[in-house]
């Protein structure tokens, strides 16, 4: 019975950070690039996720708070993840392959998430601060009673998993993204406006962070600007495991580390999550460093 | 592009000459720091002051060796603090031990020299070793890899040891040898790890803090010798090969230069570093007598990044430079933080955070840098009185130029 | 000092890159690869050179198995090579970059060159030495102390044939190495590679367009087209035959040779 139950909050987990690592799989699919500051901009979109709902009614007007304050939330995190892209990663492209600029995109990539951090232990400073419950009640599945926010996010994530592969496999924009993942020069030549896609996959991952925070905020955790440390390396740890830049690999290794992490903890296990979340990051990579669902690549000579 | 230029700025003079110009240098050195470890507390009475100088000395050696894996082989390492925070546990637990062989009295000169050098050796052991460990595999693979393994490590050794306190207490020793047949393996593994003081930091074996061994002669000693061996190494073969590595593998390996094992070394080189950096910070005269692992966090890898790259990604003087710079500028703010001034400001303004403040600054800074010059302050470039000379001729030919023009 | 290759394949994914290619090229030979672009040119330099493993088949340098052994371990069992598309190490000097290519011959070791030690100088002085003697043989001395990459088109080339040399190699892979010479350059490429073989007691394999140079230069040569062989014989012969013509020189071999 434990274990059941542990199984649906990890599934409902691991789909909350199967979201987030979504954002730092794609960008990794268009630009190479580990968007450290993906984290952080799920960690700000919490914070407005809250302040919006609050505005909104909050618990009175549970709905229109919830949907609304979600959609805005999503639309400021898209706003913020593009914003990022404009000032640390755009003026670096183009460069060249020089030993010396190789490592830049990191360093602003990091820079980036660190700025964005202490910039919400400023403004918000470092409380926690807590959702309001709009999720409440359960729904009994036979034996089983599950919390509404889990039904909710669970339904969510698998909608937004369909739409994401939809868009990706069906779409011009998705085609487009799929063309510059695969050799951006050539991307280019054929007329794909590569600056305005990249743009638009900054823009698509992190409001998907913010709909993976608003709901893991709802459910069960508070706010804090140390948030994006927390459940971002997760989320990291998630895409590296699937494969980072395979879309299928990042919902996989999602669900795989939230079931792993809320199955843990039926042991006597009491290092937190992220100690085997590492050492599965860690060996993955030594085994499988393409991960489980992703490809490796040769390098032209 | 005529100073992308990286030969070594002064040429060699005969081999018996220069071994005997360098044993006299280390003689001046030796005498010079044994001077200054005698006097110091009298010229500098205040002991924060002090501190700040060793600390910062401490972290030219975090930077040099940060430089050699980020900086010289190119690599992207994010999680230097944690190879510093196994040569500080290594050393804080060496020295201690030792120090209780001796009577545990007060920390003598003459015993420094049995306890310093047995701890730094037995960091610099432990740091390489899980630099070889850490870098073996990763370093095989291209791409971004070694920054998250980095990354990893750094957190995997702050956790374990932050948490361990309670994974030490019986019962879960009990559940686990339920579980397993190794329960108690894991056990013995788990009340070690936990006599490292969990989150509150270890401080000898009897909470008495760890015996402050490295005073000024070894730490500035050790800097400046240390500092001389990453120029050479910079400027030696080695280094050469390792440059070339960074600028093409393929081609290296082409004319023989394996790139893993060149790699690997590095990393391994940049990891003794690390460690004997942490050993000195650990049995700091004046410093923290105890080790504790939030020093070790991302924030302090991120501190040591921002020293490598400040002053310029390669440069040995420019890495050290940089470790003075953060150093000075974090404590600065922890001592503005402390004022009466400060500390008013803050009852009415709960928000201000001085460090996030200055991490906001560090981040922007660094972000700027990238964009407007990505090889940083020096880029390879060593900062020595020819080139500072270099500079100054350059400026006064385009000033003269200038008045040239004017008439 | 002889290379051979016994039915060497190799596939990238579904692409047969190169398909049964068997050849052996005799010590000191000056062996010319060559066959219209995509023909798996590079691709047969990159097995030999260990970039690439091959699936099946042999490689074989002077007795030994080249399979196993990884690029830098083959490099330093003899074999050099230069890059079709140039490959020099930009943020050294010339003269660093070729000092890169002996590292390996040196005898002081890394501790002896932080304590500049004599075995340091000494390794230091001969280096750069033969280092300065290639670069005289190349007419790049008086640029030895510029950065590499500010060097022209031309001279790069003719860098990295200089960096290859510094291994002391047995076997030297050219890969397109007139690319990009006027016919006055062809001609002084062609007598210095022959000068490499005389002097180095070299044995030389080319891939190259150039069909002044290929002719001009080689005894033997090995046509591949789409990964396979369709000729091998002396340049005459290569020259006559009707598949080689077919597949790669066109019906004019001497615009060809122009270009």
């Amino acid at each position: 019975m434990r274990v059941l139950d542990a199984l649906i909050t990890g599934l409902a987990q691991g789909a909350m950070i199967a979201l987030i690592a979504l954002g730092y799989t794609m960008v990794y699919g268009v630009l190479k690039l580990i968007n450290f500051a993906h984290s952080e901009i799920f960690m700000m979109s919490a914070f407005i996720g809250l302040f919006l709902i609050t505005m909104l009614g909050g618990t009175e007007h549970p709905l229109l708070a919830g949907v609304g304050g979600t959609l805005m939330a999503m639309v400021a995190a898209a706003l913020i993840g593009m914003l990022v892209e404009r000032i640390a990663y755009r003026p670096l492209r183009n460069r060249g392959k020089s030993s010396l600029v190789r490592v830049t995109p990191l360093v602003t990539a990091l820079g980036m998430s660190v700025l964005l951090q202490n910039l919400a232990q400023l403004m918000f400073t470092a409380r926690n601060r807590s959702y309001p419950q709009l999720l409440t009640g359960s729904l009994s599945l036979g034996p089983l009673s599950v919390g509404t926010s889990r039904v909710v996010i669970l339904l969510t994530a698998v909608v937004v998993m369909v739409v994401l592969e939809l868009i990706v496999k069906r779409t011009w924009f998705g085609k487009a993204m799929r063309a510059l993942s695969a050799n951006e020069e050539a991307a280019r030549l054929m007329g794909i406006n590569t600056s305005r896609v990249i743009s638009a996959t900054f823009a698509l991952g992190s409001s998907l962070a913010a709909l993976g925070s608003v709901l893991f905020c709802l459910d069960q955790s508070p706010v804090h600007p140390s948030l994006g440390l927390v459940v971002g390396t997760r989320a990291f740890v998630a895409a590296v495991l699937g494969g980072i830049g395979s879309i299928t690999g990042a919902m996989l290794g999602g669900l795989l580390i939230g079931v792993l992490g809320e199955l843990l903890k039926l042991t006597s296990f009491s290092g937190g999550t992220d100690i085997p979340a590492f050492l599965v990051l860690i060996v993955v990579l030594l085994v499988r460093p393409a991960g489980l669902l992703g490809s490796a690549r040769a390098e032209k000579v | 592009m005529a100073e992308a230029r990286t030969v070594e700025p002064s040429p060699s003079h005969e081999p018996w000459r220069a071994r005997l110009r360098d044993l006299a240098v280390v003689a001046v050195v030796l005498v010079l720091a044994f001077v200054v470890d005698q006097t110091l507390d009298r010229v500098i009475p205040d002991s924060s002051v002090r501190q700040l100088l060793m600390l910062a000395a401490c972290n030219v050696l975090v930077a040099l060796s940060l430089n050699v894996i980020n900086g010289m082989a190119g690599q992207f390492s994010i999680g230097h603090a944690g190879f510093v925070a196994i040569g500080a546990y290594a050393s804080a637990i060496t020295s201690s031990r030792l120090h209780e062989r001796f009577g545990a009295g007060d920390p003598t000169f003459a015993h420094s020299f049995l306890v310093v050098p047995t701890s730094l050796l037995v960091s610099a052991l432990c740091a390489g070793l899980a630099g070889l460990f850490v870098g073996l595999p990763s370093l095989r693979l291209k791409g971004d890899y070694l920054a998250i393994v980095t990354l990893g490590f750094a957190e995997i050794v702050r956790l374990t040891i932050g948490t361990a306190q309670i994974s030490a207490d019986e019962t879960a020793g009990h559940a686990w040898s339920e579980v397993h047949g190794l329960g108690s393996f894991f056990h013995a593994i788990s009340v070690s790890i936990a006599g490292l003081g969990g989150q509150n930091g270890y401080a000898g074996p009897h909470e008495k803090g760890v015996p402050a061994y490295a005073g000024p002669f070894w730490i500035l000693g050790l800097t400046f010798i240390l500092g001389v061996v990453a120029w050479r190494l910079k400027f030696s073969g080695w280094g050469r090969a390792l440059r070339a590595l960074r600028e093409d593998e393929i081609a290296a390996a082409a004319v023989g230069v394996d790139p893993t094992r060149y790699k690997v070394t590095s990393f391994v080189i940049s990891s003794v570093g690390a460690g004997i950096a942490g050993g000195l910070i650990a049995m700091m005269r004046d410093g923290n007598p105890t080790v504790q692992p939030e020093s070790y966090n991302f924030q302090s890898s991120f501190d040591a990044i921002t020293m490598v790259i400040l002053g310029g990604s390669g440069s040995v003087t420019g890495a050290a430079l940089g470790g003075v710079f953060v150093t000075f500028s974090v404590k600065l703010i922890e001592l503005v933080q402390g004022t009466n001034a400060v500390q008013s400001l803050k009852r009415s303004a709960e928000w201000l955070d001085l460090n996030a403040l200055r991490m906001i600054v560090y981040a922007a800074v660094l972000i700027a840098l990238m964009v407007l010059r990505p090889e940083g302050l020096l880029g390879e470039r060593e900062l020595t009185l020819r080139t500072i000379r270099g500079w100054l001729r350059a400026r006064q030919e385009r000033r003269d130029r200038k008045a040239e023009d004017k008439p | 000092m002889e290379l051979v290759l016994e039915h060497v394949c190799k596939s990238f994914g579904g692409l047969k890159a190169v398909t049964d290619v068997s050849f052996k090229v005799p010590h000191k030979a000056i062996y010319g690869l060559i066959g219209p672009n995509g023909a798996g040119k590079t691709t047969v330099f990159n097995l030999i050179t260990g970039v690439y493993k091959h699936d099946t088949g042999r490689i074989v340098f002077n007795g030994h198995d080249l399979r196993p052994l990884r690029p830098a371990q083959i490099a330093r069992a003899g074999v050099a090579r230069t890059f079709q598309n140039i490959r020099l190490f930009s943020q050294l000097t010339v003269l660093e970059n070729l000092l890169v290519a002996c590292e390996l011959q040196k005898k002081a070791s890394l501790f002896s060159s932080i304590l500049r030690l004599g075995a340091h100088h000494e390794d230091e002085r001969s280096m750069k030495k033969r280092a300065e003697e290639l670069l005289e043989v190349f007419s790049l001395r008086d640029v030895a102390d510029e950065p590499s990459t500010s060097l022209p088109y031309g001279n790069q080339r003719r860098l990295e044939i200089c960096r290859a040399m510094m291994l002391e190699p047995k076997l030297l892979l050219l890969d397109e190495p007139a690319a990009g010479m006027n016919y006055g350059e062809a001609e002084g490429l062609k007598d210095q590679i022959r000068w490499l073989r005389d002097t180095f007691a070299l044995t030389v394999v080319l891939v190259e367009h150039n069909m002044q140079v290929v002719m001009g230069v080689c005894e033997e040569i090995h046509v591949l087209d789409h990964g396979e062989t369709i000729a091998e014989g002396s340049p005459e012969k290569v020259q006559a035959d009707p598949k080689v013509i077919a597949a790669y020189l066109g019906e004019e071999p001497e615009e060809e040779a122009a270009g």
